[in-house]
């Protein structure tokens, strides 16, 4: 005695069927639905927060930025127009980051100076993204010494599971209406004192 | 077997009247007349009780080949069973098929036979035409000739409207699935035959004092607590009780102790010292121990109510069953002299259900452990690789209460009040968890997004939900874990039965059997293997393990949370006091 389900041919009512009518409890695979990825902040990480810094130099980025203290925003210059304000941005490179809870960022740490130097604050900030490639670090301000403490998380933490995307994916949502690539931009013309 | 051309033997339509033996509800029923037609067409035949009896088996093919069309088979089945005919092999059960098609729906008429043909705009008999009927039964005659003859002619009534209802149903019944539910309303009879055994000196006792004894027990249970005034309870007094024995409670939003049964239960699970507590003012409330359906032979029989719950699991009323909601009841829960008890649940079965559905590496192997709430622990990286359940009691207390938060959808604060510890605390307990399993939080994530944009969400066999209505996230995400925890109880259910198990009741995901103490050993073995292949069917070969425990005689069941409850009661009317 047997039935015929679904193309199989299986012994009726026997365990072994049942074990082939079961269905799956893949929920959602019709429907494919997926984080989209719409904010992606630039800064240092908060004290408290634990993160990652992405191995691959594939995964850094070198900018030009301007900083609006006042609104707190900050803005990707084009090279050309960085050229023209150059007193008023900072090359940085930007290192792709992630937290406990898998949000990603990106840490600005600005480069080294004609000769080659940093001051203490951005040369710890730059140890401390180079000492996150390997393991769970927070960072604190530490106002004594002028730069900031790197904190390794004692417990054996699992990896990152970093995102597919990529840097440029990153920097476009993290800069989306937040590009400058004319001098008559109206933050341009602001900080030059022309409006 | 995918249309009903496989049953060459034939389709039947049946239906039974009956009446439960000496009219009393907990005692085997006595069947009156069975009317049975055959599907599509065909003669429909009446026999009268008389007649039943005198047939050693069903008067129509009841083997591979034929299928026993009804609606609430197992009621069916019990008439079949005091007959002492086989049950058919298959079995179609139009109350389930209904119940799966529409569960999740608002029905203007519920899922009786009656709502059902309304549902599907088929002519039907009226309610009170039916009642009027249904009362005729019960009353267990004598029936004159003309009573005889309507009784008869109500009953042929049901299952031309059943003919009607598979007309209308057919295109909708998904075979293997419906009979394997079919399969389960036999085992349901089986069970609801057997009953549970009960100490009928220790109930003829708690029956003729109950009346008595309420005052004397709050009297004696709240000389601990002072909260009762006569005998109304004053939250104010819980709230202090509650300060001065540093209890958080959980809070409604209005800022007001949530004084539900439902908290009082979690919280007694917790908090020890409240358990009587919740006991008594269960016992007080809630408890109709009229209500109790005892048998004369002193088992406990009643309508386990199959299918009823949205998940799928068994909804038997709370006061005609043992395992309702008084836990110190269970304590009458008894075997009979020579015989023992094998109380046996699936170990941690919701998370087992969702680390095997979900795949979560992490979660199936801190299932496999053995103790997953230390595992998750270990996991987290919050104790060593080494901590034990004694080196690390309250870290693992502390995981354990998070997993079962995460399984009821607790959120940050219930938790904190859960475990009594600072809300950051909960959250952080939460977040590990999220981190820990991702995979299990994807795959959650996934059934809600299947829920609202599928509109359904379904479980191993078939049982499915239509989420068109369901806009709770909590039970959205709970649905498979609870639904596949109910197919495979059903699934349990089958083969132990079919196994010649002899099987007392189904307790969300336990089971309670029974057999002659020399074979007592052998039955649990048999049942714990059972309900191991019963986890391999529904999570795909992902086994769950079993805990049991044993009552021989003369020992009684006894829930640890209902014990102090018990023995007040058995102390005030100097009944049994166990220990």
């Amino acid at each position: 005695m047997s039935v015929q389900t679904s193309n199989i041919l299986i012994p009726e009512f026997s365990t072994s069927a049942l074990h082939l009518l079961r269905l799956p409890a893949n929920y959602g695979a019709n429907f494919g639905v997926k984080k989209l990825l719409t904010n992606v902040p630039v800064g240092k990480p908060k004290k408290p927060t634990f993160f990652r810094t992405h191995q691959s130099d594939e995964m850094s980025f070198m900018a030009m930025l301007l900083e609006q203290k006042e609104t707190r925003e900050t803005y990707l210059v084009a090279t050309d127009i960085a050229q023209q304000i150059s007193n008023l941005v900072r090359p940085v490179r930007l290192h792709t980051a992630i937290d406990r809870q898998n949000n990603m960022f990106l840490i600005p740490v600005p480069l080294p100076d004609e000769s080659g130097s940093r001051n203490p604050w951005h040369e710890s900030l730059a140890q401390a993204v180079e000492h996150a490639k390997l393991k769970w670090i927070r960072i604190a301000a530490n106002m004594h010494i002028g730069g900031y403490d790197t904190f390794e998380a004692a417990g054996a933490l699992p990896e990152p599971e970093w995102p597919t995307h990529n840097i440029d994916t990153l920097v476009d949502v993290s800069f989306r209406g937040k590009i400058i690539l004319d001098i008559e931009h109206p933050v341009v013309q602001s900080l030059l004192g022309n409006v | 077997m995918t249309d009903p051309s496989y049953f060459t033997d034939g389709i039947y339509l049946v239906d039974f009247e009956f009446h439960p033996a000496d009219r009393r509800e907990g005692n085997p029923p006595v069947p009156v007349c069975m009317v049975v037609r055959k599907w599509p067409c065909g003669a429909t035949q009446r026999y009268w009780k008389d007649e039943l009896r005198t047939m050693a088996a069903a008067p129509l093919p009841a083997g591979y080949r034929a299928l026993w069309v009804a609606y609430f088979a197992s009621a069916e089945m019990d008439c079949f069973q005091v007959l002492g005919w086989s049950l058919p092999v298959h079995v179609l059960d139009l109350f389930a098929e209904f119940r799966c098609h529409t569960n999740g729906m608002r029905l203007a008429n519920g899922s009786s036979l009656l709502g059902a043909l309304l549902y599907h705009d088929l002519p039907s008999m009226g309610a009170e035409q039916k009642d009027a009927m249904r009362d005729m039964v019960l009353s267990g005659g004598p029936w004159s000739p003309a009573q005889r003859t309507a009784i008869m002619e109500y009953c042929e009534t049901d299952v031309v409207a059943l003919a009607h209802l598979l007309d209308a149903m057919l295109g909708t019944i998904d075979w293997p699935y419906a009979l394997i539910r079919g399969r389960y309303m036999k085992s349901v009879s089986c069970i609801q035959m057997n009953g549970t055994p009960l100490d009928t000196e220790a109930h003829a006792l708690l029956l003729a004092n109950w009346g008595g004894v309420q005052d004397r027990l709050i009297a004696e249970i709240d000389s601990d607590y002072g909260v009762f005034e006569g005998r109304t309870f004053k939250t104010q007094r819980w709230e202090d009780y509650l300060m001065a024995k540093g209890i958080p409670w959980p809070r409604l939003e209005s800022g007001r102790l949530d004084m539900s049964d439902a908290t009082f239960r979690g919280m007694a699970r917790t908090h020890l010292e409240v358990a009587p507590m919740r006991e008594l003012r269960s016992a007080l409330s809630e408890m109709r121990l009229a209500d109790l359906q005892v048998g004369e032979d002193g088992r406990n029989r009643c309508l386990l109510s199959p299918f009823r719950a949205r998940t799928g699991r068994n909804q038997p009323s709370n006061s005609k069953f043992i395992f309702g909601p008084s836990v110190w009841l269970r304590g009458l829960i008894r075997p009979r002299p020579g015989w023992g008890l094998a109380y046996v649940d699936w170990s941690q079965q919701e998370f087992g259900i969702a680390a095997a559905l979900s795949g979560d590496p992490g979660m199936m192997q801190a299932y496999l452990s053995g103790d997953p709430y230390l595992a998750f622990a270990k996991q987290a990286g919050a104790v060593p690789p080494a901590a034990t359940k004694q080196s690390h009691e309250s870290e693992r207390e502390q995981f354990k209460a998070c997993v079962l938060a995460v399984q009821y959808g607790m959120g940050e604060e219930s938790l904190a009040a859960r475990i009594n510890q600072p809300v950051a605390r909960a959250r952080q307990l939460l977040e590990l968890h999220r981190r820990t399993y991702r995979t299990f939080w994807k795959w959650s994530d996934c059934a809600v997004d299947e829920a609202v944009l599928g509109g359904r969400l379904w479980a191993g066999f078939g049982w499915q939900i239509h989420t068109c209505n369901e806009v709770n996230d909590r039970s959205l995400r709970n649905f498979p874990m609870q639904a596949n925890g109910a197919e495979m109880l059903r699934i349990a259910c089958f083969l132990l039965t079919e196994a010649g198990i002899r099987v007392c009741a189904p307790v969300h995901d336990a089971l309670l059997i029974e057999a002659p103490l020399d074979q007592l050993d052998e039955a649990v073995a048999r049942t714990k293997f059972l309900m191991k292949e019963a986890s391999r069917i529904v999570l795909d070969g992902f086994e769950l393990g079993s805990d049991v425990k044993e009552i021989r005689y003369p020992e009684r069941y006894m829930d640890k949370r209902g014990a102090v409850m018990w023995n007040k009661v058995m102390k005030l009317i100097k009944g049994p006091i166990t220990v």
